[in-house]
């Protein structure tokens, strides 16, 4: 009888652990945001100290944008479609502020308010990230060196400013038609890449196939790439390789695929990758910028996680 | 000889748990990839294991054969799977339901929710819905993931996708709690399993093996060799003495003493422990076995 | 004798069930099941 009370205890509590599971969802990303309004003011003396308010500075306009990540997805997706992305090396800002003001009708009063207010700060961060850039030029090419070349979200697993920021793993390996691919002249020619792992009997995958071709297109505007790796086709199998051709072929993917030796670097990542499809993106020296997005980007959350990381990449290659 | 192995039934559901827990062990044999969040990739998910168990568990030793059936028939290879199919006709030849009652680990988990002391209900009136089982298998399993394809010939695994509770349970909590990625990809679809996954649930703790009776597909497969499987239930006519025990026992609403073969009967022996004469109790070898004849087949059998 | 046919129709299943699986395995299934059973099938466990 006591056995059974402690076995029907046991099941509560797991069946409570299963449900608190769900919830934990989200509430790691609202943390830490608070406490560097600071950074505003203090004219730094050195050049040690205008680094650091330089990075403080980064790390605010981040959490600026990371505060609000679903509205400012909107943002990302109206500017996707009207306007050009401060090629002019205009202010990032002022850019946010004219896209906002663009895409108005698209949010509350409320909500345009909040982000007015969020993209006039940035605003004068980046004013005053120009001003800290142009007085003490060494900050520049300290933060590229620091690997500070990325806007993080506060939802990261590898703070951006250790300098311990995840490179994606170096191959030399042959596209799906022959052609030699080295992972640093393809990460190094691209503003960002998107790289996509893929297999030719995953359902997701396939099915994600023509959307990412059209990604490919539009990144190419932009200055970036999109690849695929069929892990089928790793080390040059001839079968897998004339399979994935033909799925490729009738969903119109045209971008490049490409495979590599499955005892390499990169072959030894791919082997760790489970979950299919997974993406991932690589801004130009090589590293990755976020963390790798699980699931097929025609779910609308996916592709959402995935354009913000994309304009990150791009911000920062900008920047 | 009938006596002897009457004490080996009594032995055998009266340990049933423990068979139970030790199937399922054995079905998720590697259980430190529960903290890694990864999966076992080696070659034993070749094989297929016998009971319902989903393979994106981390910790499974083999395929689930209701997942790996689709995963064929949805490969714009197949259309039908031999491999499987064969392997399913063995297994239910060989054990049949026995598999529900012993090795399934989906089976227990519902057994465990029902030792929750609550009111428990009866499902003899809900008999009809025992069919809705076959009609899952013939087509969420068979006919949808086969034909139902898109452009490049590929199929979904239905069942897998919109039905099984099982693949919430061990795939998607465990992976989802070790693995951030994971968990930002949840979305309608999981929402949608973990509700069904908690109705069987909430349904296991008032009704017996619910799941099991009315939505298995893999139960449906064995249950249509419960007849011809070597392993069977056998009742005594000569020492039973009609007191009805047996069937007030059954928790699948069976009458062993009237259909000892029933579709419905996964052996799990409470009918051998409630019967007062020991009348009742499992039988394993070709043929039926009469009554007189039970010792001599059986010797025959071990011969062969 | 039914209990004759019971045993011969056991026996026949048997083989068939033996013949399947051995012509499934010929014509490349297991490398199929194999191929999906160690990656996360994402639609299948229910997320997405």
């Amino acid at each position: 009888m006591n056995a059974k009370k402690i076995l029907a205890l046991m099941l509560c509590a797991m069946m409570l652990l299963s449900l608190a599971a769900c919830g934990a969802k989200d509430n790691d990303k609202q943390a830490d945001m608070s406490g560097d309004s600071s950074a505003m003011t203090g004219e730094p003396k050195t050049a040690e100290e205008a680094f650091a308010l330089h990075k403080e500075l980064l790390e605010r306009e981040n959490a600026l944008l990371s505060e609000n990540a679903e509205l400012w997805e909107k943002v990302f997706m109206a500017a996707d479609k009207g306007m050009t992305m401060q090629e002019d090396g205009k202010n990032y800002g002022d850019f946010l502020l004219d896209t906002i003001e663009g895409a108005k009708d698209q949010f509350t009063d409320e909500e345009y308010e909040m982000l007015k207010e969020s993209a006039t700060e940035i605003s004068n961060i980046e004013n005053k990230l120009t001003e800290l850039e142009n007085k003490y030029p060494e900050i520049m090419q300290e933060s590229i060196d620091g690997d500070m070349s990325v806007p993080a979200g506060s939802d990261m697993t590898n703070p951006p400013d250790d300098g311990s920021m995840q490179k994606f793993p170096a191959f030399e390996g042959k596209d799906l038609d022959g052609n030699p691919v080295k992972s640093d002249e393809l990460f190094s020619a691209n503003a960002v890449t998107v790289v996509n792992f893929w297999f030719t009997t995953c359902n997701p995958c396939v099915g994600e196939l023509s959307e990412l071709d059209a990604l490919n297109k539009e990144l190419a505007k932009k200055g970036g790439a999109l690849i695929g790796v069929n892990t089928f086709t790793l080390d040059g199998d001839e079968a897998a390789i004339s399979e994935a051709k033909d799925v490729l072929a009738k969903k119109g993917a045209t971008y490049q695929n490409v495979y590599f030796d499955s005892d390499g670097e990169a072959g030894k990542f791919t082997t760790n990758i489970f979950a299919y499809p997974t993406t991932y993106v690589v801004d130009r020296s090589g590293n990755i910028v976020g963390e790798p997005i699980v699931g097929a980007i025609t779910e609308k959350k996916q592709a959402e996680t995935l354009q913000k990381l994309i304009e990150q990449a791009l911000a920062a290659d900008v920047g | 000889m009938g006596k002897k192995f009457s004490g080996v039934s009594q032995t055998m559901s009266r340990f049933r748990g423990w068979i139970q827990a030790g199937a399922t062990l054995l079905t998720n044999l590697h259980l430190p990839n529960f903290l890694k969040g990864g999966l076992y990739q080696g070659a034993g998910k070749t094989v297929c294991v016998p009971g319902l168990n989903c393979y994106s568990c981390p910790a499974a030793s083999g395929a689930c054969p209701i997942g790996a059936f689709q995963a064929v028939v949805g490969s714009s290879k197949f259309s039908f799977s031999y491999y499987i199919t064969g392997f399913l006709i063995l297994l239910g030849v060989l054990l049949g339901r026995f598999i529900c009652g012993f090795l399934c680990p989906f089976g227990w988990f519902q057994e465990l929710l029902h030792k929750i002391p609550t009111k428990k209900l009866s499902t003899k009136k809900l008999r009809p819905l025992t069919y809705l089982k076959y009609a899952v298998l013939l087509v969420m399993v068979f006919l949808l993931p086969a034909f139902l394809v898109n452009d490049v010939g590929m199929g979904d695994p239905f069942f897998c996708k919109y039905l099984c509770p099982q693949g919430v349970l061990e795939g998607a909590i465990p992976l989802s709690l070790a693995n951030s990625g994971i968990r930002a990809a949840l979305g309608k679809l999981f929402t949608w399993k973990f509700s069904i996954l908690l109705s069987v649930i909430v349904l296991s703790v008032v009704f017996y093996r619910p799941f099991c009776k009315w939505l298995c597909p893999l139960g449906a497969f064995y249950a249509l060799f419960n007849r011809v499987s070597l392993f069977q239930m056998k009742v005594d006519k000569s020492k039973c003495v009609s007191c009805g025990k047996c069937a007030r026992a059954c928790k699948m609403d069976v009458d062993v003493t009237k259909t000892p073969n029933h579709t419905e009967c996964i052996r799990c022996g409470m009918c051998i422990r409630a019967c007062p004469t020991n009348a009742v109790c499992f039988r394993y070898g070709f043929g039926d076995g009469k009554e007189k004849e039970n010792a001599a087949t059986l010797r025959e059998n071990n011969k062969a | 004798m039914s209990c004759g046919k019971k045993a011969a129709a056991q026996i026949a299943l048997l083989m068939a069930g033996v013949a399947m699986l051995c012509f499934g395995v010929w014509r490349g299934e297991a490398a199929t099941v194999l191929s999906k059973a160690i990656k996360l099938c994402l639609e299948c466990v229910g997320i997405g």
